[in-house]
């Protein structure tokens, strides 16, 4: 058995004993009456424009919930990310509306440790002191991995391009092009500490495996207001991602993703949600850091309150 | 005259005359015979799938440059610039009157000026010889992604008749064909906010790119990309540099997620203080 085949097994293996341990099976029963497609090099074919807009809230909400202050969704009512709670989505989309896009652990809620709440909490309301204590998306960095690929409500396009070898994922917000390797080999060295860490893929069956680990602790699991509660959870370099893309017809790739991070999450979590193939999707530049003003004119607005300048609330 | 004196003065003139026409060719012409040295894909196109990098000093100075002390007298010989020979076809970008003027004063406050220095996104055709690699993934039939390493930046190459570009963006829209090995990038849609190199050369937003990616061995690429704006230059010029695989084991393109290294620079005077802050030094810095 040659090295790179060892490797891709022992990952499987991994990844399969990860999946026992703790997650739902993946939704990967393929439609009946469609043969999936394949690249000219005879992999799964995943490739075209597709979106994540979705009418299903990230989590089933709480009481204890305090939406005005993380996700600024001030009746709480956890709405998905399509026209209900975007006016600037005017399409007629059909949106799946299901209780929680977390669907373990069947709560619908994700086990978040006190600790990653206050730090959120704390980040949250000292936005004006310092651009850290925004998440790396106000910053123009990164959504991260997966919370890239979780409902963000516009800018919400992926395109997926396949050669051998490799599955790239080119994001429409922040204009990142994730590039996974196929081939086996392994995780880069432990001094890489990655904002979107360190992706390697293998097939399993039609279904796209992604295993990422190496992430730095500056990033956060997730960056949205879509993504409610979870919103500016850090994550630490613990964090392991296992994704599972799934194409189940013409129109839709299964995407879902276990999250765990022993430091941050009393266990691990997962989520699953369709994406949509839009073929006429324009996907736009997000030129975000170039234009960013949200976060020097916060800055500059907490340093005139410093001064004493009335807030705006009295203007 | 014998057969080999006039098969040798062929070869001379022929030689003399693809020097004249083209002085900085290193690669195949276009048109040329395929070479069975280019790696192919399943259906006959040159394969350029993989991570490759300029190398040489275009970023810096797209013409002919001596080296030179850099911006910062702490730094010494590691910030400082190195030499090149010009990129340029016959050395001579033919600005306006007006915008030499520009350029020039491009180049004096390059510091201020230069979008790279902000982690802004690179434009065309800059993105491809920055210090950094990129990769190419070339689908079965359709697209074609570049990834550069470069603050994520990223554009996929629609293959075929493409709509106009509906904005102008940063990295512009660019539409792919074919013409023989010849992989032929046409470039619209590019805004004015980017550069050419750090040394302030400059175009405006109605800056038009034709790129040429032509395989001349496996781990080799001849890159030529004609340019025009007819706000900023009198006609059409060229820029030609050779492109090479990385060939070191297991290369990957890593993150230069750059923003996180220009924060301080662009908003650190609006932090508030701590007391707690490590002190910068007064490095001296003095450009040009």
């Amino acid at each position: 058995m040659s090295l790179a085949i060892a490797a891709t097994v022992a990952v499987a293996a991994l990844v399969a004993a990860a999946g026992q341990e703790h997650a739902a099976p993946a939704n990967t029963e393929v439609a009946k009456n469609w043969t999936p497609p394949r690249t000219p090099d005879g992999a799964p074919d995943l490739q075209g424009i597709w979106t994540n807009y979705t009418g299903t809230p990230f989590e089933v909400p709480d009481k204890s919930d305090k939406p005005e202050f993380y996700a600024g969704d001030l009746d709480g009512t956890g709405r998905g990310t399509g026209p209900s709670s975007f006016l600037n989505d005017t399409t007629d989309r059909q949106l799946t509306k299901a209780t929680s896009l977390v669907v373990d652990p069947p709560s619908g809620r994700v086990p978040i440790m006190p600790w990653a709440e206050e730090r959120r909490n704390y980040k949250l309301a000292h936005i004006q002191d310092d651009w850290v204590n925004f998440t790396a998306w106000e910053r123009c960095i990164t959504r991260g991995v997966p919370g890239g690929i979780f409902p963000a409500g516009y800018g919400s396009g992926y395109q997926i391009l396949q050669s051998p070898g490799y599955v790239a994922i080119v994001y429409e917000m922040i204009h990142e092009a994730r590039i996974i390797p196929l081939d086996g080999r392994p995780h880069l060295g432990g001094s890489f500490r990655l904002w979107n860490g360190d992706s390697r893929g293998h097939w399993e069956g039609s279904t796209l495996v992604v295993d990422i680990t190496g992430y730095n602790d500056k990033g956060t699991v997730a960056t949205n207001v879509a993504t409610q509660r979870v919103r500016a959870i850090p994550q630490s370099e613990e964090l392991h991602v296992v994704e599972r893309f799934t194409r189940v017809d013409e129109n839709t790739i299964n995407y879902d993703v276990v999250v765990e991070d022993p430091k941050v999450f009393t266990s691990p979590w997962k989520v699953a949600m369709p994406l949509h193939r839009e073929p006429d999707y324009q996907m736009f530049e997000y030129a975000c850091h170039e234009g960013n003003r949200a976060v020097p004119n916060t800055l500059s607005g907490g340093r005139a309150r410093d001064k004493g300048a009335p807030s705006t609330e009295t203007q | 005259m014998q057969n080999w004196v006039k098969g040798a003065v062929i070869a001379l003139v022929s030689v003399a005359g693809t020097l004249a026409i083209s002085p900085m060719i290193r690669g195949p012409v276009e048109g040329r015979t395929p070479d069975t040295n280019v790696l192919r894909t399943a259906d006959g196109k040159p394969n350029l799938n993989g991570i490759w990098q300029a190398v040489g000093s275009a970023n810096w100075n797209l013409q002919d440059h001596q080296a030179r002390t850099g911006p910062v007298l702490e730094l010494g010989a590691i910030l400082a610039v190195p030499a090149g020979l010009s990129v340029v076809e016959g050395n001579e970008i033919p600005y306006q009157p007006w915008a030499a003027a520009k350029q020039k004063e491009n180049y004096e406050n390059w510091l201020s000026r230069d979008p790279e220095v902000k982690c802004y996104l690179p434009g065309l055709p800059r993105a491809t010889y920055m210090p950094y690699p990129f990769q190419i993934l070339q689908t079965g039939n359709n697209d074609i992604l570049m990834a550069y390493e470069y603050a994520s930046a990223s554009r996929v190459i629609k293959m075929g008749k493409v709509e106009p570009p509906p904005v102008d963006t940063w990295m512009g829209q660019s539409a792919g064909r074919w013409e023989g090995d010849t992989l032929i990038v046409d470039v619209t849609g590019l805004n004015d906010q980017t550069w050419f190199d750090r040394a302030g050369n400059f175009h405006s937003e109605a800056l038009h790119i034709v790129e040429r990616f032509t395989p001349v061995s496996p781990d080799l690429l001849d890159y030529q990309v004609t340019i025009e704006d007819p706000k900023v230059f009198t006609r059409p010029w060229k820029i030609q540099m050779p492109l090479y695989r990385r060939q070191d084991k297991g290369a990957q393109l890593l993150e230069f997620k750059c923003v996180e290294f220009v924060e301080e620079m662009m908003y650190g005077h609006l932090r508030k203080k701590t007391g707690n802050e490590k002190p910068f030094s007064a490095a001296r810095m003095r450009w040009p």
